[in-house]
Parts: C-alpha cells; sequence; structure tokens
C-alpha cells in the first residue's frame, strides 16, 4: 500500500487540520467581507450586533434539515451569554472566512459541522462577549472580576453598574477585539446539551421557510432542460416549430446540457418541451445495462486484481471452519423532496445565484466557469435545502442555469421535474463485495478478507471540488490534475470496510476499481452506506457458524473499552436484547462513521409469513451532545433513509440510461411503514462529531440480521425482500 | 388563457392563465404563493397538498379550472394559530421541512373531519405524504397532540367551505 499517496488524497478532501478563527473582516483571499452596517459591533466574520441590540450570525454550512442553523446558534448562544431565541442568523455569503476549517471548502458534508465548528463558533461568542466586557469596564471602572455578564447584559456584582448589550455596541465597536479567551467546561453549559428547541421549527412548520425553489425574484421565466438519458451523449439536433408557437413560450435552444425550454412559467416550459423533439448521440461503450454492471463486478470478484487497502497478517495457519461469502448493492438516487432548481440573473457583467446548496463556493465557480466571469462577480444566495442527503453538493444545476440565462439574458428559473431528479442524480454507486474468514473451534476469528468491487466517486467529483478549491490563477489543466484521484486509494470507496473494529485475527481488505459511465456522488454516509452491510452481515453470519449469539459474538471480538462496545451494549439493554416477545425477531448492527458509534437493533415481526418492521432501538456516542432532540431527530432520520433503501432502493440502466423515474418506482418509507423508534445518547467526555449521516449506516444490517432470525434466509443483496 | 374565479384563503381571486394549468402552478407563480410545494408533478408524495371545499387535494395534478367556483385553503390560510402549528413546533417535527405544509394541510384535513383519530387513523390519513427526512413518528405525535388540545375554532375560510 502506498500510504504516501493515499495520505495525499485525503489532504486534496480533507486539506490539513488546522483551525481557522475567521477572525477578520478583511484581507482574506476573497476581499473584505461586507455584512452589516458601520455602526454594528463587528468582532469577526461570523457576528454582529447591532446598536439596538440586535444579535446576527452568519451561518457557514447548509441547513438542510440536520439542524446545524440551531446548533451553531447554541455554541454562539453558549459563550455570548444570551438565550439562543436572541440570535437571528443569515447563510453566509460564499467567503474564504467562512471556508470548512478541514476541508477548505464552504461545503456541508462529512457529517462535520459541528465538530468543526464547536470550537470557532464558541470562541466566536467568547471573543465578543469579553470586547463587550472591555468596554463595560472602561464605562464603569470596574476591574474584570467586578462585573458578570448575564443574558445579554454586563452587570456589577454589587450592583453599582448595569449595561445591555445594545448600550455597548458603540464603545466596544472602537476597542481592540478581545481574542485571548478561555472557553466554558462542560459543567458550566447552560445551553450547550441541554437546549432542545429548533430555531427554524415554525417556518417549516407554516410554509412560511423559503426554499431554493421559493427564491427566485418575481421577474424570472421558468426554465426545463431535455436532458439526454443516458449520461455521455449531447444534442444532435432538434425540432421545435410545434413547440415555439405554444402559450407562455419565450425561446427554445441548445446548451452543452440539454435543449433548454424557456417560458412565462413551470407549466408552459413543461407542456412545450413535450412537443420538442431532441437527437443525442451516443450511447456508447460498454456496461450500459444493471445485468451487464453486476457480472463485471462479479467477474472482478472471480479475477485477482485488487489494491491491498489494509494488511494484518493472522498468526495463524489455515484450519477452523470456512465462510464465504458475496454481497451486492445496487446504484441509490438521493430523492430530496425539493427537485433541484437554481436561479439566475445577469446584470452588468454580474452573477446572482439562487439555489439549496451544500457548497454554494462550487456554486459559485460553476457559474464563474460557465460564464467566463471572475469568481468575485458571482454571488451566490443560499437558501434552505428542501433535503440534501449529498445531492446538494454537486453543482450541475448551476452551470445549467448560468447557460440558460447567459443565451436568454433574462432573469430565469431552472426547475428540474421529479423525473429529472430521479434520471439525472450523482447517484451511490453499486458495489459487490466477498468476504471470507476461518471460525476457529476455540472462538478465534481469523483470515478475514473483504474484497470490494465498485466505482470510485472520487475519482469522479474531487476533479470538481479541486477546481472550485484552487485559485482561479491556477490554470485549468493544473486544477483538472491536482483534482486526479488514484481510485484503487478512494478512501470514499472503503471507509467502514478498512477500519473494521474486530480483534480478528488477520485482516484483509481489497479494492477493485470499476468504473461505470454514470454520475456518481455522495449519498447520506458515503462508503460506510455499502460497507457497513456487508460487513455487519458477515459478522452475523460468523456469529452463526460459531454457534454464538451475535450479541455475545460481537462482545467477545470487540476491544472491552472501545466505543463501539459501550454503544452497543446501551443499545443491547434498550431493545432487552433477547428478551424479545414472542412472534418478534431481532437483529444487530454496530458500525462507526464520521467519528461517531452508533448501534441499531431492529425488531420484526412475522404477519402471515410476512416480515414487518416494528421497532427500531438506536444507541449513540457522538461526544458531547449539543441538541439532544437534534440528535434524535438524525437517527430517527437517517434509519428511515436507510430503511427506505433496504427496502425498495434501486434504480436500474437500461441503454445507458435510469429506468425508474418518480415516487412510484422509486419509493420511500411511508407514515404506514415506518417503525417505532427509540434512541438512547450515550453519555460522553469527547468533543462533538457527526450525526447527519452516522445512523443510516447500521440500519440496513441490522434489518438482514433479523430478517435471518425471524426466516433463517439470510439476504445478501440489496434490497431485501420481504416475503 | 381565460380568467378561473376562485375563493382562495376566504377572498375571491381571479387567475389568467391556461385553465388546464395545475392549481399549484398558480398558486405559486402567478400568486407568487410558495407555502404549497412542487414534489412530484403526479400527486405521489403529497407536498402540493390544499383543501378544495375543505378536502385534502393535491394541487400538482388538479386542473384550475376544476377549482372554479370553489373554496380552496393553503398553508398560508390555516389559521395560525390552529394547534396543528404549536403541535408541530412543540414535537420538533421540521427537519429539511420541505413536505411539512403538505403534512399540516393532511393533518388539519383528517382533524376538521375526524377531531379524535387514534396512530394508526393518523398514518392512513396521512400516508399518500411522503418525508424523505423521516419525521413520520413525531408527525403522528403532533397531530395526535393537537387533536388532544382540541375544540379550536376552524378559520373562517374553513367555514365558508
Amino acid at each position: 500500500m502506498k500510504l504516501s499517496r493515499r495520505q495525499f488524497i485525503r489532504n486534496v478532501s480533507l486539506a490539513g487540520g488546522a483551525l481557522t478563527l475567521g477572525f477578520h473582516l478583511t484581507g482574506c483571499s476573497d476581499g473584505p467581507l461586507v455584512v452589516g452596517e458601520p455602526e454594528d459591533f463587528r468582532p469577526n466574520a461570523f457576528l454582529r450586533i447591532d446598536p439596538e441590540g440586535a444579535i446576527t450570525l452568519q451561518i457557514p454550512k447548509a441547513e438542510m434539515g440536520q439542524g446545524v442553523v440551531t446548533g451553531m446558534v447554541t455554541l454562539v448562544a453558549e459563550e455570548l451569554e444570551v438565550s439562543p431565541q436572541r440570535i437571528d442568523w443569515e447563510m453566509a455569503p460564499v467567503h474564504s472566512a467562512f471556508a470548512d476549517p478541514e476541508m477548505q471548502l464552504q461545503i456541508t458534508g462529512g457529517s462535520a459541522s459541528i465538530r468543526v465548528f464547536y470550537d470557532v463558533l464558541r470562541q466566536v461568542g467568547a471573543s465578543a462577549r469579553e470586547t463587550l466586557v472591555a468596554a463595560a469596564m472602561q464605562q464603569s471602572g470596574l476591574p474584570r472580576q467586578s462585573l458578570e455578564v448575564s443574558d445579554g447584559e454586563v452587570v456589577a456584582s454589587n450592583g453599582s453598574y448595569r449595561a445591555t448589550y445594545a448600550q455597548l455596541v458603540p464603545l466596544a465597536s472602537s476597542l481592540p477585539v478581545v481574542e485571548e479567551v478561555a472557553l466554558k467546561t462542560a459543567d458550566q453549559f447552560r445551553w450547550i446539551g441541554r437546549y432542545d428547541e429548533r430555531v427554524d421549527a415554525r417556518v417549516k412548520s407554516d410554509g412560511s421557510a423559503r426554499f431554493g425553489i421559493d427564491a427566485a425574484p418575481p421577474d424570472a421565466l421558468v426554465a426545463v432542460l431535455l436532458r439526454c438519458p443516458w449520461f455521455d451523449g449531447s444534442v444532435e439536433g432538434f425540432e421545435a416549430e410545434a413547440a415555439r408557437s405554444m402559450p407562455g413560450v419565450v425561446d427554445i435552444f441548445a446548451t452543452d446540457y440539454g435543449v433548454a425550454v424557456v417560458a412565462e412559467g413551470y407549466w408552459y416550459a413543461r407542456q412545450a418541451a413535450a412537443k420538442v423533439e431532441v437527437r443525442f448521440t451516443g450511447p456508447e461503450g460498454e456496461l450500459r445495462d444493471s445485468e451487464a454492471i453486476s457480472s463485471a463486478m462479479q467477474a472482478a470478484l472471480d479475477a485477482d486484481d485488487f489494491a491491498s487497502i489494509r494488511e494484518d497478517e493472522s498468526s495463524r495457519e489455515a484450519g477452523g471452519k470456512l465462510l464465504r461469502a458475496r454481497y451486492e448493492l445496487p446504484l441509490l438516487a438521493h430523492a430530496p423532496m425539493e427537485p433541484l432548481n437554481a436561479t439566475c440573473r445577469l446584470r452588468d457583467g454580474h452573477c446572482e445565484i439562487w439555489v439549496g446548496s451544500q457548497a454554494p463556493d462550487i456554486a459559485r465557480d460553476a457559474a464563474s466557469r460557465q460564464l467566463g466571469i471572475p469568481r468575485e462577480s458571482v454571488r451566490v444566495y443560499n437558501q434552505y435545502l428542501g433535503g440534501g442527503f449529498g445531492r446538494r453538493a454537486a453543482a450541475d444545476n448551476v452551470a445549467e442555469v448560468a447557460a440558460i440565462a447567459q443565451h436568454v439574458q433574462r432573469p430565469v428559473q431552472l426547475v428540474w421535474s421529479r423525473e429529472d431528479d430521479i434520471q439525472h442524480d450523482h447517484y451511490r454507486p453499486p458495489f459487490a463485495g466477498e468476504l471470507q474468514a476461518r471460525v476457529h473451534p476455540d472462538g478465534v476469528v481469523s483470515h478475514w478478507r473483504h474484497r470490494l468491487v465498485g466505482p470510485s466517486i472520487n475519482q469522479f467529483m474531487m476533479p470538481e471540488l479541486a477546481k472550485a478549491m484552487l485559485p482561479q490563477w491556477v490554470p485549468g489543466g493544473a486544477r483538472q490534475l491536482i483534482g486526479t484521484v488514484v481510485a484503487s486509494e478512494d478512501f470514499a470507496s472503503v471507509e467502514g470496510a478498512d477500519s473494521l473494529p474486530y480483534q480478528f485475527d488477520g485482516i484483509h481488505v481489497e479494492y477493485h476499481n470499476l468504473p461505470i459511465p454514470v454520475p456518481l456522488g455522495y449519498w447520506r454516509s458515503v462508503g460506510h452506506s455499502h460497507t457497513a452491510f456487508v460487513v455487519e452481515s458477515f459478522v452475523d453470519e460468523l456469529a452463526h457458524a460459531a454457534g454464538e449469539d451475535p450479541l455475545a459474538f460481537r462482545r467477545r471480538h470487540l476491544p472491552e473499552d472501545s466505543r463501539e462496545r459501550r454503544v452497543m451494549e446501551a443499545v443491547a439493554r434498550a431493545a432487552g436484547w433477547g428478551e424479545a416477545a414472542p412472534g418478534r425477531y431481532q437483529g444487530l448492527a454496530v458500525h462507526a462513521s464520521f467519528q461517531s458509534y452508533v448501534a441499531e437493533v431492529v425488531e420484526v415481526s412475522l404477519q402471515d409469513g410476512k416480515p414487518r418492521i416494528e421497532h427500531v432501538y438506536c444507541a449513540i456516542d457522538c461526544g458531547q451532545v449539543i441538541n439532544p432532540q437534534i440528535v434524535k431527530d438524525q437517527m430517527e432520520g437517517g434509519i428511515a433513509f436507510a430503511l427506505s433503501a433496504a427496502l425498495s432502493g434501486e434504480i436500474t440502466l437500461k441503454g445507458g440510461a435510469v429506468q425508474q423515474s418518480n415516487f412510484h418506482d422509486y419509493g420511500m418509507l411511508r407514515h404506514t411503514d415506518m417503525p417505532d423508534v427509540t434512541v438512547v445518547l450515550v453519555d460522553s467526555d469527547a468533543p462533538p462529531t457527526g450525526v447527519g449521516e452516522p445512523g443510516t449506516p447500521p440500519a440496513a444490517p441490522a434489518l438482514a440480521n433479523a430478517l435471518f432470525a425471524a426466516t433463517g434466509q439470510r439476504q445478501r443483496r440489496l434490497p431485501l425482500q420481504l416475503g | 388563457m381565460s380568467s378561473v374565479e376562485f375563493q382562495l384563503n376566504g377572498q375571491p381571486v381571479a387567475i389568467e392563465a391556461d385553465p388546464s394549468m395545475p392549481l399549484l402552478w398558480a398558486l405559486r407563480e402567478n400568486l407568487r404563493m410558495t407555502g404549497t410545494k412542487f414534489g412530484c408533478g403526479m400527486g405521489l408524495c403529497g407536498a402540493c397538498t390544499v383543501h378544495v371545499d375543505g378536502v385534502a387535494t393535491r394541487s400538482c395534478t388538479l386542473p384550475l379550472q376544476g377549482v372554479a367556483g370553489r373554496s380552496v385553503t393553503t398553508i398560508e390560510g390555516l389559521d395560525p394559530e390552529h394547534p396543528l402549528f404549536a403541535a408541530w413546533v412543540e414535537h420538533k417535527v421540521p427537519q429539511c421541512g420541505y413536505c411539512q405544509s403538505g403534512q399540516v394541510m393532511a393533518a388539519a384535513a383528517l382533524l376538521a373531519e375526524n377531531p379524535s383519530p387514534d396512530r394508526q387513523q393518523v398514518r392512513n390519513a396521512l400516508s399518500g405524504n411522503l418525508c424523505r427526512c423521516g419525521t413520520y413518528n413525531r408527525i403522528q405525535n403532533a397531530v395526535l397532540g393537537a387533536a388532544e388540545v382540541g375544540h379550536w375554532e376552524p378559520g373562517a375560510e374553513e367555514e365558508q367551505a
């Protein structure tokens, strides 16, 4: 294994670990950041307090339902000594001050937001507070130790002085910002770990929350795009005679991305689009059908062409009972409830984009490259995201709308249909895996070998990310090169397999990259979404082969002090493992991802031989909890997302085109399918880690293991069959 | 193009548009009332749910001419004091929030017809309203919680319906 190479990839995607505090209003590569008014107190890029005392926080991450706004407001409120309810917030503009300190991009992903901003945002609050206190010291003539801060006021301990933040703003604005501040310890927290409201709950209940699709200026036209059904074709020609004279139609023309139909409204555009006939080039090449991809993956498992990811040699000769099994998982779509969309307005060489994006800087870069204008001439107004799940990290919708706006020279909103969304996603790649291991009479498991075959996401995505990350003066070719990933060493393909936590005697993990002509993307929990299913199903197989209870087996092979072990014990207690009611069957899985540890028990019943998911128990250790309700939310949501995929998620290709088109054939859990969910938060002193994704990986294997317990049938292919 | 007249949230409106255009787009684009959401365009997900004469209806497949002379209520027209809103906040229902106006409208229609449903009745009534974030259990808890509050007055527009 070429460690240095692999490390390089990680560095491109995670780019160092330096903590940038964002204590700067100017001097960044993006030039001055202008938010708020001159008379506001602006101690750093994130925070401002106006002379009336209104506090506004810039949110550097996308709100796609994961609760990041509430979490970030809570972190600042804690140190600023105000209620989270008192803090207003805005989606931050694209600016280097708001880049993720690890990824160097203003991207929301990897369940990283709270983890990487935990110290930063508390310092933002503490620094503002101490600067306000410095103003109070000057006003009152009192030393620091005579002053206390509480609920947005600075008060003398003896009652001789009292000032609100609003009253201190004018003076504080003229003082040097206090940057050396001590942060509270956990025992001093008033809001962190206790505040369990959601600051966006009301606007997301009464229809007033504004998503990208709601944000177009009133004079914007609406465009739809007729894309090539297969992924490598382009427009060869089109016939639009009948469509041009239809009501509301403004223009119909070819772009790099398909034929655009622009009209006075979505309905008119869609009606006209149905009358346009487009000829596309292609499809060419191989692996156009799901069956062919599956056969190629199986053939690769039969061959012996693998890159080694992990090689822990066994101390034993062969022996014991050899188990070997193959697993396979399909392509998956994200299908967020809000179809993709973006709005573009061009004026005087400047471009404005309204969009809900997980990566507004990638969106900015896409518009800038499409239009051939500098990044600084593009403004991105990020909105609420009607679901992201990884889909909205790509900016294909933004490049498309920029191309369309450039042609029509009017403000235009591009709206994808649900069919566009299902058929033109950046998909979770299909994967096949073969596992083998030896179970010995003395209880030892040896010669674990996990071979994975599937396409590399990062080989597809990284060039795009690199273009947005690197300065614009770096030539395009070099930016492309720097973003090139050695696919055999793509951590996104093997994460969760390479970090197997069990103390088996000899662990080999090997990967074979099998490129397919399909756009790939990050799907909630990324590599873990397939590796956890394979690993935790096979561990269950080993337990049964050893004649052992699956909990007892895992207990024996997980390190005693491991966090996996703690969450597993917690979920076993919550679920009453081994004591299921008659007719109920349980399955267990434990998996760490994004530095959080989750164990789940799925409980199924059999009704007339047909299994039904009754209850899912979940225990998570995500370090310091910020908002207990949101952690539970994310576990419930992550479980529902995984069960939807496990029960019905499958994208298939024929002739290079996706066969599914809408929710009737790419379904998800409904109200009537949703099991009860019980979530246990395991106490932890560790700093906070991710919650958006880690609930997803264990659910599918826990379900498969429960089905085995119920039926004796081992299902090794997703989606599972429920009789 | 022709003019279609109906009652919207208690007020008369006239919309100049293709009468076969779905009500959803008249609301969102002609009237700029964006609380009603586009999700699938085929009546499969419920994000576009409104009330037509008090009945929960998918506005993405309902032609504008189908509401001529009838009474339409959207999320914007639901009484701000409707207990469902408080319940949605109390139970921390929304994650991304995109489907929630449809969920609330479906729930409001249910409670208007059956003020004290049990959980299975809530599940059945809302089974056509999809949520990709998986907030179903919280939605059900919120509807049952709002039902317990009970005895609220219907909104003016509902009475007219």
